[in-house]
C-alpha cells in the first residue's frame, strides 16, 4: 500500500521531470486535489455530523431551530433509548449477524473451492447460476417463506415467527450466492502448484485443501465473512416481516425504522441517539477492515 | 509433475491416479451440495411455492382456486401501476446520478496521491450504515420540524408529505449512501488501466478529455456494467428508504413495499403472492439482462481457471 503509494509518487515525479511544460501551475492542481478529496469525505461524512449533534440536543429548541449547534445538549436522549430496551436490539443483531457468517461462510468456502478446483460438469453454468441467484430480490421470499413458516408451525409445533432462527435461515440463504462467488473468485487466485505438490507429498485431496488451500484463501475467508456480516446487520424488509416486534430478536434496522412517536413528542433525538449507538461501532468496524471489505467489494468488478 | 509421477513404480501410480479422480469428483459433489441444496429449498422452492400460492385467493385459512385472476387484479389496480411507476422513476433517478457522483469521485480519489487510503477507508461510512438507519437521519434531516434540509437550501418545501417532493428526498438519500460503493467499483476499475496509455496518448497530443473519452471510459467499461448491475437491482428490489419515508403510503410505495403490504397490513396472501412473483420475474429478467452482457466475463475467467488441469 504505502510502497505502492511511493512508486506512484515516484513515477509523478519522473513524468514531471519529462514534460516540456505545464500548463497550470502546480499549486493550482494540488489546490483542486485537496478539494476535490474534501468534498468526498464531506459528502461521506456530514450527516453523522448532523446526525451527532441532534442526538445531544435536547427540548423544544432541537424540533424548532435547524441550527444544529444551538443547545442545550445533553445524554437525555440516549439514556432514553436505552430505556426503551435499545441495547436489545444492538445484542439481537449482533447474535443473528453472527449466526449468519458461522453457518454462511464454511458452507461457502467448499462450495467455492469446488467450483474452482475440482472437476466438476457443468461448472460455467453453475457459477453463472450463483451470479444469477446474487440478484435474488428479498421481497419473493418474505410471502411464501412467512406461510411456510406458518405450515411448519401447524405440522410440527416449531414456530420460526419471531426466532433468531427464523431470520438467521433466509439470511443464510440469501447471502450465500455471494460469499460462493467472492470465494470462488479467491480460490481460483491461488497457484494450482502449491496444490499439487501437496498431494504429491501425500496429502489426500481434502487434506490438501484443509491444510493448504484454506489458509492461503484467509483474505477471502475475511472479505466474504465481513460481507455477510454487513448484509445480515443492514436487512430490514424480512426481520420487519418475521420479527417485527417483539424485543427480545428485534433488530436494529427494525428497531430503528419502526420507531413510533410516543404521545405527542417528536422523537428525533431518541432515533438520531439510537443511530449513533448503532453506527460507532459499525463504522469502526468498517475501518478497521477496509482493506478485506474493498478487496471482497471489487473482487468480482475488476477481473472474475 | 511428470519427472516424480515417472519416480513411482508404474502399478501404483495408475492405482493412485484412478482413486484420486474419483476422491476429487466425488468432493466436488459433496463441497457443493449443502450450498446449493440449502438455496434449493430455502431460495428456489419458496418461489415456486409462492407461484402456486398466487394462483388461490387466500382468506385466513380458505383457500379458493381462482387460476391467473390475482395477476389480472394486478393489471387493473391502480396501487400497481404506481408502485411500477415509482420503482422506475427511483431506479432510473438513483442510478444515473449515482453512476455520475461515483465516477466523478472515483476519478477524484484516482488523482490524489495523499490521503486516498483516508479516502478509500470513509467512502466505507455510508455503506456500512444499516438502510433503514440512513433512511431515518435522512427523513429527519427533511423533516420540517426542525427543518434542517430546508434551512440550508433556504426553501419551505414539505419533503415528507408532497409526494414528488419526498421521492426526490429518498433519491437524494440513496445516491447519498450508495454513489460512494460505485466510486469504490470504478476506482478498481481505475487501477487496472495502464499508465502508458494516458503517456502515449499525451505524447500523441490528446487533451485530458479526450483522454477520458477514449481511454478511461472505454477500459472502465467492465467495472460500470458491474457497478451497474448491482446498482439497478438494488433500486429495483429497494423496501427500506421507501417503506420508512412513507410506510405503506402511495406516494412512495416501491414494488417490495407494495408486495409487503398486502402480507401483514392487510393481509391477502394470494394477492401478495402474485405481486411478489412479478417483482421476481422484473428483477431477474433486468439483471439477466446485464449478465447475459458481461456474465461470460465475470464467470469464464474462474471457469477457466478451474477447466485447467
Amino acid at each position: 500500500m504505502t510502497e505502492r503509494t511511493e512508486t506512484d509518487r515516484a513515477r509523478g515525479a519522473v513524468r514531471r521531470a519529462h514534460r516540456p511544460r505545464r500548463t497550470t501551475h502546480p499549486a493550482v492542481t494540488g489546490g483542486l486535489k485537496i478539494l476535490g478529496l474534501a468534498l468526498v469525505l464531506g459528502w461521506c461524512l456530514f450527516p453523522f455530523l448532523w446526525m451527532g449533534m441532534t442526538s445531544l440536543r435536547t427540548g423544544s429548541v432541537a424540533l424548532t431551530d435547524p441550527n444544529i449547534l444551538r443547545g442545550p445538549f445533553s445524554l437525555a436522549n440516549y439514556e432514553q433509548v436505552l430505556d426503551l430496551g435499545f441495547q436489545y436490539a444492538l445484542r439481537n443483531s449482533l447474535i443473528v449477524a453472527a449466526l449468519t457468517t458461522i453457518i454462511c461462510i464454511p458452507v461457502a468456502s467448499l462450495a467455492g473451492y469446488a467450483l474452482a478446483r475440482l472437476p466438476l460438469a457443468g461448472r460455467f453454468l453453475l457459477l453463472a447460476a450463483t451470479l444469477v441467484a446474487t440478484l435474488f430480490p428479498p421481497v419473493a421470499l418474505v410471502n411464501p417463506l412467512y406461510q411456510m413458516y406458518l405450515k411448519l408451525g401447524e405440522w410440527t409445533g416449531i414456530n420460526l415467527l419471531n426466532t433468531y432462527t427464523g431470520l438467521v435461515i433466509p439470511y443464510v440463504a440469501l447471502t450465500l450466492p455471494l460469499a460462493i462467488f467472492i470465494l470462488a473468485t479467491f480460490f481460483a487466485g491461488i497457484p494450482r502448484e502449491i496444490e499439487e505438490s501437496a498431494k504429491v507429498d501425500g496429502a489426500t485431496p481434502f487434506q490438501a485443501f484443509w491444510r493448504v488451500v484454506v489458509p492461503l484463501a484467509a483474505p477471502g475467508v475475511g472479505a466474504a465473512a465481513i460481507l455477510t456480516f454487513v448484509y445480515a446487520t443492514n436487512e430490514f424488509l424480512l426481520a420487519f416481516s418475521f420479527a417485527p416486534r417483539d424485543l427480545n430478536v428485534q433488530t436494529v434496522p427494525v428497531f430503528v425504522g419502526t420507531f413510533e412517536r410516543v404521545g405527542y413528542e417528536n422523537p428525533i433525538g431518541q432515533i438520531m441517539a439510537a443511530s449513533v449507538l448503532v453506527s460507532v461501532p459499525l463504522i469502526a468496524f468498517a475501518l478497521i477492515l477496509q482493506r478485506r471489505i474493498v478487496a471482497g467489494l471489487t473482487s468480482g468488478a475488476v477481473k472474475g | 509433475m511428470a519427472t516424480i509421477r515417472s519416480a513411482g513404480p508404474p502399478v501404483r501410480k495408475k492405482d493412485e491416479r484412478i482413486r484420486r479422480g474419483l476422491g476429487e469428483r466425488a468432493m466436488g459433489r459433496i463441497f457443493l451440495a449443502p450450498s446449493f441444496t440449502f438455496m434449493a429449498v430455502i431460495a428456489l422452492f419458496p418461489v415456486f411455492y409462492a407461484l402456486w400460492m398466487s394462483l388461490y385467493q387466500i382468506r385466513g385459512f380458505r383457500q379458493e382456486f381462482i387460476g391467473i385472476d390475482n395477476y389480472l387484479r394486478a393489471l387493473s389496480d391502480p396501487g400497481f401501476y404506481n408502485a411500477v411507476l415509482n420503482t422506475l422513476i427511483f431506479t432510473l433517478a438513483s442510478v444515473s446520478l449515482e453512476f455520475v457522483i461515483g465516477l466523478m469521485f472515483a476519478l477524484i480519489m484516482h488523482q490524489v496521491f495523499v490521503g486516498r487510503g483516508l479516502a478509500r477507508a470513509i467512502i466505507l461510512v455510508p455503506w456500512v450504515i444499516p438502510t433503514a438507519v440512513a433512511a431515518q437521519v435522512w427523513r429527519y434531516m427533511f423533516d420540517h420540524n426542525p427543518g434542517f434540509v430546508n434551512g440550508v437550501l433556504n426553501t419551505e418545501i414539505n419533503w415528507l408529505r408532497d409526494p414528488a417532493w419526498s421521492m426526490v428526498g429518498i433519491i437524494a438519500a440513496d445516491v447519498w449512501k450508495t454513489a460512494p460503493f460505485v466510486a469504490l467499483l470504478l476506482l478498481a476499475g481505475l487501477q487496472t488501466i495502464p499508465k502508458d496509455y494516458y503517456e502515449a496518448a499525451r505524447v500523441d497530443g490528446a487533451g485530458a478529455i479526450q483522454r477520458f473519452w477514449s481511454i478511461t471510459l472505454p477500459l472502465l467499461r467492465p467495472a460500470i456494467v458491474v457497478a451497474l448491475l448491482f446498482r439497478t437491482v438494488d433500486a429495483l428490489r429497494m423496501f427500506d428508504f421507501a417503506y420508512v419515508f412513507a410506510g405503506y403510503s402511495n406516494s412512495l410505495a416501491t414494488l417490495s413495499v407494495y408486495a409487503q403490504r398486502f402480507l401483514v397490513a392487510e393481509p391477502q396472501l394470494g394477492y401478495a403472492n402474485a405481486l411478489s412473483t412479478v417483482t421476481f420475474v422484473v428483477v431477474m429478467l433486468v439483471g439477466l439482462a446485464f449478465i447475459s452482457r458481461m456474465g461470460r466475463h465475470m464467470v469464464g475467467d474462474v471457469a477457466r481457471r478451474g477447466e485447467k488441469r
